[in-house]
């Protein structure tokens, strides 16, 4: 049976002419990993920091394990613990003495020493955080957002800005959180990061929610399982393929094209046989699964970087 | 509870570790003082450096130039013939040129009625110190003849400084000093310190938790106690050290008005911080207020020397209060008491400045 911790009814925020949160509503599973994915300015930050009580939507509600996030914003604030993404700390103090100095705000404590050790910090305990690196900055960064033990753990593009191989430790720390009981609401822009980590995805764009479902489900849902990508410099035509049962879409960028198929052996012989037929030239052909980045282009009509 | 003693200690090591900021805010006050008490402390009021050329040159005249050379005002420069003191005063190296003619002794003895002319030569590019001079050769010379003709005056005048104290601009400078040591780091380095911390979101992180602002507010001001106190203690020592500079007054009435001034000035702090949009306009703002208050405020000159008609303006701004009461307190031992206008006013300027601070404080 799932209970739901977190659920936001149509909220909304406006900043001027802006609609920074136009409309959403999502409910968030406790013990889950639950992501919230979509492009820079789609809404993520400004979502995270009014259900934190950070910032007040202008209209709708947001329960937080059956309180009021405006009302009993005290009691909330003791079972979440948050990250975000534009913090910086002290950056003369070390790292102990953040983690006691920020332990000392709350009236519950996890221990000091496995905190720093879960969070793979114990070598850079008494170094100043100036001195830190950006993925031993995001996991000083966790370890505050973890101090009191919340329920909740928010955590805004955490990832953003880190190499390849910090990102990695730090998706190891997130899947440990879950593997501890705790609830996650992570934002990334990265598709991957979503799929490896989320067990369940909301889509935002523009301020509004256009999808939510696990990775899985986003991607079958579509009958996306495989794409054909291919550039052509001639003008090719594909209404013959669009025509076909199989192709459910085709997308068209500066020529390089992305065919959506359920059968991939026959759309990709049909392809090959209306070149060759027409003496029209095909490079770079190449077939792949589709991942989230095809179900985001398929609903907003760009890549997730635009 | 913990989180207030966690954060002032926090704030004091970002204070120790910070050591550019420590040393320059220290190194500025003791920098003023000791420039301002090596070069104007040492030599109260003006010494006039006159030449005299001696016409005349008897017994009586010479008896007459030691007589002017007692008085402490003049630093006397004899045999000097006329050309070299003329080009000397022309280039500035002497203030002025009494002239005793021949015929100076014979005067004296004559007892004619009609005066003998002596010229006093001046240069008008230093007007103030030729004016002071020409009126104390003018009261010299009268004396003589007053002197000579066996004058009896009516009435004496004995000058009496009621405080009967000697008091060097360096005793007056030290409360200055301190009272612009403690705007200084108050008032900008709050207004700076908090404007940036919520510019790079470390309140608005802060504002995440159960921490509440009440907490964060008294572990500031205790840590700001903290190091302007030990701040105030080392000028203070330092000047009794360099200068012997006594404090005359309670030590309860210096640290209570020190107190005051510290809450008073970094409430005004807090209050600039939430006016100013970001960091960079926070200085600005803040040097907008205690530039004014630092040449007005009685820091470095008496505010009795300010035109009339602002003296009474002055006298409301909390510096003007602060150095007036640091001050009496060192310079003359005056007590609390005697001082209720300063110490209310003080008390004012806080109360109201704080609710201020607290209505427009903002994490972000």
């Amino acid at each position: 049976m799932k209970t739901e911790i977190i659920k936001l009814n149509n909220v909304i925020k406006t900043y001027g002419d802006v609609k920074a949160v136009n409309g959403i509503s999502f409910s968030v599973n406790m013990g889950e990993i639950f992501g919230l994915l979509g492009p820079n300015g789609a809404g993520k930050t400004t979502t995270i920091e009014m259900i934190v009580g950070l910032r007040k939507p202008d209209d709708g509600s947001i329960i937080i394990n059956g309180l009021d996030n405006i009302k009993d914003i005290k009691k909330i604030k003791e079972i979440i613990g948050i990250q975000l993404q534009s913090t910086s700390l002290f950056d003369l103090l070390t790292v102990r003495e953040l983690i006691e100095l920020y332990g000392s705000f709350y009236s519950t404590n996890v221990d000091y020493d496995t905190l720093i050790n879960d969070m793979l910090l114990k070598e850079k305990q008494h170094a100043r955080v100036k001195g830190l690196s950006g993925g031993q900055k995001q996991r000083l960064a966790i370890a505050l957002a973890i101090v009191h033990d919340p329920q909740i753990v928010f955590l805004d593009e955490p990832t953003t800005g880190l190499d390849p191989q910090a990102r990695r430790t730090l998706w190891d720390i997130i899947i440990k959180l879950k593997n501890n009981g705790k609830t996650v609401i992570l934002s990334t822009h990265y598709m991957e990061e979503a799929e490896v980590l989320c067990d369940r995805i909301a889509i935002v764009d523009s301020g509004k929610l256009i999808a939510l479902d696990t990775p899985n489900n986003l991607i079958h849902d579509l009958h996306r399982e495989n794409a054909i990508e291919f550039y052509c410099e001639d003008d090719f035509d594909i209404s013959s393929i669009k025509a076909a049962e199989e192709v459910s879409n085709i997308n068209e960028h500066n020529n390089y094209f992305t065919v959506y198929s359920s059968n991939i052996t026959k759309t990709l012989f049909t392809i090959i046989q209306i070149a060759n037929l027409n003496n029209w030239i095909l490079r770079d052909v190449k077939t792949r699964t589709a991942t989230l980045e095809d179900v985001f282009i398929s609903m907003t009509g760009r890549r997730l970087g635009e | 509870m913990k989180s207030y003693l966690l954060l002032t200690k926090a704030q004091l090591k970002i204070f120790a570790r910070n050591r550019q900021v420590l040393f320059w805010t220290f190194f500025f006050p003791v920098f003023i003082m000791l420039m301002f008490g090596a070069f104007v402390g040492k030599d109260q009021g003006i010494k006039l450096s006159t030449a005299i050329v001696d016409k005349d040159n008897t017994k009586l005249t010479k008896s007459t130039i030691k007589n002017i050379k007692e008085s402490s005002l003049f630093n006397i420069k004899e045999n000097l013939d006329k050309d070299t003191a003329y080009e000397r005063l022309e280039n500035g190296n002497v203030d002025l040129i009494i002239e005793i003619p021949k015929g100076f002794t014979q005067k004296l003895n004559d007892q004619v009625r009609s005066p003998l002319e002596i010229t006093v030569y001046y240069n008008e590019k230093n007007y103030s110190n030729a004016q002071v001079g020409i009126t104390l050769v003018n009261n010299i010379f009268d004396n003589i003849s007053k002197d000579a003709q066996n004058y009896n005056p009516l009435f004496k005048i004995t000058p009496k400084g009621i405080e009967a104290i000697k008091i060097e601009y360096i005793d007056f400078l030290v409360p200055g000093i301190v009272a612009m040591m403690i705007m200084n780091m108050n008032m900008n380095g709050v207004a700076g310190q908090i404007a940036s911390w919520r510019e790079r979101g470390i309140l608005r992180r802060m504002q995440g938790t159960t921490l509440k602002a009440s907490n964060f507010i008294s572990a500031q001001i205790t840590a700001r106690l903290f190091l302007n106190g030990t701040q105030t203690f080392f000028v203070i020592l330092l000047a009794w050290l360099v200068f012997d500079i006594q404090i005359r007054g309670s030590l309860v009435g210096l640290v209570l008005f020190t107190v005051l001034g510290i809450l008073t000035f970094m409430s005004l702090g807090f209050i600039i911080a939430g006016i100013a949009k970001t960091p960079e306009s926070a200085g600005p703002i803040a040097g907008f207020l205690s530039f004014p208050m630092l040449f007005l405020g009685g820091v470095f000159f008496p505010i009795s020397n300010m035109p009339e008609l602002l003296q009474p303006i002055v006298k409301t701004l909390p510096i003007a209060q602060l150095t007036t009461s640091l001050r009496e307190i060192m310079t003359l031992g005056t007590s609390i008491s005697e001082l209720s206008f300063e110490l209310f006013s003080l008390i004012g300027w806080m109360v109201v400045s704080f609710v201020i601070a607290s209505f427009t404080f903002k994490w972000e």
